[in-house]
C-alpha cells in the first residue's frame, strides 16, 4: 500500500520547519524585548529570502524591528515571509502525498475573474484596525498579554462580524481571540500554543493587508454526490463541511467541497447546530440524512474547488449514491478541492483517500491505532469530532472509509471522514443534524432569546 | 491545538442563560427559580472577592446578605460547568486547589468578599452583545481558515 511512504516526510521540510520555530519564538518573546536569539532568528530569515521577490520588503522589515520601528508594514512583511515558506511546504507535502497515492497532483481550476470592484471603504479601515491589533499582539508577545489589551479588540470584531465581505476574517479573529482570553487572565506561566498562534496571527495579518478581492467562480449544473463531512467549530462559529463527487454534464467527474457555516455562542452546541445550519443548508443537511443526491442548478464554483451552498440551486435527487462506488473518482481526478496559492499552508491539506475494508486493520489500546499494510500509520484523533453521528468505534469491521490525509504535528496522519459500515447509509458527521433540526424550537437558541425577551419587558 | 471544552453535562440554559468572564468579574443572569417572568443578574468580581445579585429593575436578591444566595451559587456552578474549575479559580483569583474542584459548590467558600452593588444593566448589555452572535447570518463562504478549530 503506497500509502505507506508517507510514514516519512520530504527532506526539505526540517530546516525549514526549524526555521519557523526559531521565528516564532520572537512572537512569544514579543517584538518589543527580542533576546539576541530572536535577532538571530530574524537575520536567518532574511537571509533565506535572498534573490526572492520578497527580499527587499523583508530585509527593511527585519533592520527596522531591529531597531524598535514598530510599523505595520514591518509585520505585515513578516507573515508574508512566514507564509511563504509554509506555502512551499504546503507544495512538497501536497506532491509527496499524490506520488505516493499515484494520483495526479491537485489543480485548479481556470475560471476567469468577473470584473473588479472596488471595495467599500469601511473595509480598509477596519483591516488597519485588525492589523493595529496584532502588532501590538506582537510588540507584547503572547506570553505577556494581558485582558485588558484583547477586550476592546472586540468592537473591531463586531464591526467586521457585520460586513459579509469579511466572513473568513469573522470567523478567524473570533476563534483567535476566543483563544486567547481562555489562556488570559493567568496564574503563573501560561502555556502559550506557539506554533499554532502565530499560524493564526500570520494568517489574520496576511487576510487584513488589503479588502478581500472577489473569487473567480462560474455556474455550475450537474449532481453532487456526497463523499464525507467534517465538521469545525469554536466557541462563535460552525461549519459543516462537506466533500463529493461532482459529474457535470460531458465532463469527467471531479471533487469538490461545499460548506455552510453560522456564527453561534459557547452554549450552543451538538443538536443546536441543527437549527443554525439548517437555515442556510437544509437541503444539504436533508441529502446528509438520506443518502441522496443532489441536482445543482446554477451554483457558483471557485477555482478552489468550492461549491458555494445556495439552498435555492438545489434539489434532492430520488438516486442514493453508494460511497464504495463514488469514491473511486479520489484516486484520479486532479480538480479537487485545494488551496489559493496564498492559502496554501500544511494544516489545511486535506487530501481525501478511500481505503477498502481490507486495506487496514484497528490495532493498540482501544483500537485507537490504524495499520495499513501491517505497518502502523497515525490516526487524527484528535480531529475526530465528538458526536454520536461518527465513531471510531465504527471502524472495527467496517467496509471501508474515506479519510482525510492530514499533516500535522511534523507527520502524516489520518482522519476517518466517512465510514462504511455495511449499510445503505455510511456513518459521517452531520446525519443526525436533520433531525436536531427539527428539535430546535425547544433549544437553547430558543431559550436564550426568550429570557433576553423577558429582560428587555422587564427593563422597558 | 486547542480544544474547545467538552461538558461534562449541557448546561442548563433555562436556569442560567448567560455566564461569562469578562471585565474582572464572572457574571451572568439566572432565572428565578419561583417567578417565570423574573431574572437575576449577578457577578462576583476577581481580586476581591466581593459579590452581587439583584432582579434586572436593580431590586437587591432577597436571598442575598452576607453571603452569596443561590442564584449566586448556580451562575457559579455552570461557570465551572462552561469554562472549568481551573480556568474560574484563575479568573478570580480563589485559593482553591483546580483538581480538587468537582463542582461550582464547593468554590464558594473561597469567596471571601461581601454584597457590592453594580448596576445590572452593565451586565445585561453583555448579554445582548453575546446574543448578537446568533444574529449575524449565516454564510455559505469558503472559510479555509476553520481547519484551525477543530473537534
Amino acid at each position: 500500500m503506497p500509502i505507506a511512504d508517507l510514514r516519512t516526510v520530504p527532506e526539505a521540510l526540517a530546516p525549514a520547519a526549524e526555521l519557523l520555530g526559531r521565528l516564532d519564538e520572537a512572537f512569544e518573546t514579543g517584538f518589543g524585548r527580542l533576546s539576541s536569539a530572536n535577532l538571530e532568528a530574524l537575520v536567518s530569515l532574511g537571509r533565506s529570502f535572498h534573490g526572492t521577490p520578497i527580499a527587499g520588503d523583508l530585509e527593511a522589515a527585519l533592520a527596522g524591528l531591529g531597531r524598535s520601528e514598530f510599523l505595520d508594514r514591518h509585520f505585515a512583511a513578516l507573515a508574508v515571509a512566514r507564509s511563504a515558506v509554509l506555502g512551499a511546504m504546503s507544495d512538497a507535502l501536497v506532491a509527496q502525498a499524490s506520488a505516493a497515492l499515484g494520483r495526479p497532483r491537485p489543480e485548479l481550476e481556470a475560471i476567469a475573474p468577473g470584473p473588479a470592484q472596488e471595495p467599500p471603504p469601511k473595509l480598509a479601515v477596519l483591516l488597519e484596525s485588525v492589523r493595529h491589533w496584532l502588532m501590538e499582539l506582537a510588540i507584547a508577545g503572547f506570553a505577556n498579554l494581558e485582558v485588558g489589551a484583547l477586550l476592546p479588540f472586540q468592537s473591531t470584531l463586531d464591526a467586521i462580524m457585520a460586513e459579509p465581505a469579511l466572513a473568513r476574517h469573522a470567523a478567524l479573529l473570533s476563534g483567535f481571540l476566543g483563544e486567547l482570553l481562555t489562556v488570559f487572565p493567568t496564574r503563573g506561566k501560561p502555556e502559550i500554543p506557539r506554533q499554532r498562534w502565530v499560524d493564526l496571527w500570520a494568517r489574520a495579518m496576511v487576510l487584513s493587508l488589503a479588502p478581500p478581492a472577489a473569487t473567480p467562480t462560474r455556474a455550475v449544473h450537474g449532481e453532487l454526490r456526497i463523499l464525507a463531512t467534517d465538521l469545525r467549530q469554536h466557541d462563535n462559529l460552525a461549519q459543516l463541511v462537506v466533500f463529493g463527487v461532482f459529474v457535470e454534464a460531458g465532463k469527467p467527474a471531479r471533487v469538490v467541497r461545499t460548506g455552510v457555516a453560522a456564527f453561534k455562542v459557547d452554549v450552543l452546541q451538538g443538536d443546536d447546530l441543527g437549527g443554525l445550519l439548517g437555515e442556510i443548508g437544509g437541503k444539504l443537511l436533508g441529502a446528509l440524512v438520506t443518502g441522496q443526491a443532489l441536482k445543482i442548478d446554477g451554483m457558483l464554483l471557485t477555482p478552489a474547488g468550492d461549491l458555494v451552498w445556495q439552498e435555492a440551486r438545489a434539489t434532492l435527487l430520488p438516486a442514493k449514491p453508494k460511497l464504495a462506488e463514488e469514491a473511486g473518482v479520489l484516486a484520479k481526478a486532479a480538480l479537487r478541492p485545494g488551496h489559493d496559492p496564498a492559502d496554501r499552508h500544511p494544516a489545511l491539506i486535506e487530501e481525501l483517500v478511500w481505503l477498502p475494508g481490507d486495506a487496514y486493520a484497528l490495532a493498540g489500546k482501544e483500537g485507537r491505532t490504524l495499520t495499513i499494510g501491517g505497518q502502523p500509520f497515525p490516526l487524527a484523533l484528535e480531529r475526530v469530532p465528538v458526536s454520536e453521528d461518527l465513531n471510531l468505534g465504527d471502524l472495527a469491521g467496517s467496509k471501508g472509509m474515506v479519510a482525510a490525509l492530514r499533516f500535522d504535528a511534523g507527520q502524516w496522519s489520518l482522519q476517518p471522514l466517512a465510514i462504511d459500515v455495511g449499510k445503505p447509509l455510511a456513518k459521517m458527521v452531520g446525519t443526525s443534524l436533520a433531525a436536531a433540526r427539527g428539535k430546535a424550537k425547544d433549544g437553547n437558541l430558543t431559550t436564550l432569546k426568550e429570557r433576553a425577551g423577558k429582560l428587555l419587558r422587564k427593563k422597558a | 491545538m486547542i480544544r474547545p471544552r467538552v461538558l461534562a453535562r449541557a448546561r442548563k440554559v433555562h436556569k442560567v442563560p448567560f455566564v461569562e468572564l469578562y471585565a474582572g468579574r464572572l457574571q451572568g443572569v439566572v432565572s428565578s427559580g419561583s417567578d417565570e417572568d423574573r431574572v437575576y443578574v449577578s457577578y462576583f468580581e476577581a481580586g476581591t472577592g466581593n459579590f452581587y445579585c439583584s432582579t434586572n429593575n436593580n431590586r437587591p436578591c432577597g436571598g442575598m446578605r452576607n453571603s452569596p444566595c443561590k442564584h449566586l451559587a448556580e451562575l457559579m456552578g455552570e461557570a465551572v460547568l462552561q469554562f472549568s474549575a481551573a480556568r474560574v479559580i484563575a479568573y478570580l483569583g480563589l485559593a482553591a486547589e483546580p483538581d480538587k474542584v468537582r463542582g461550582g459548590g464547593e468554590l464558594l467558600r473561597y469567596i471571601k468578599g461581601g454584597a457590592h452593588k453594580v448596576e445590572a444593566g452593565m451586565v445585561f448589555s453583555r448579554f445582548l452583545t453575546y446574543l448578537q452572535y446568533v444574529n449575524v447570518a449565516p454564510t455559505a463562504a469558503p472559510l479555509p481558515e476553520m481547519a484551525w478549530f477543530v473537534r
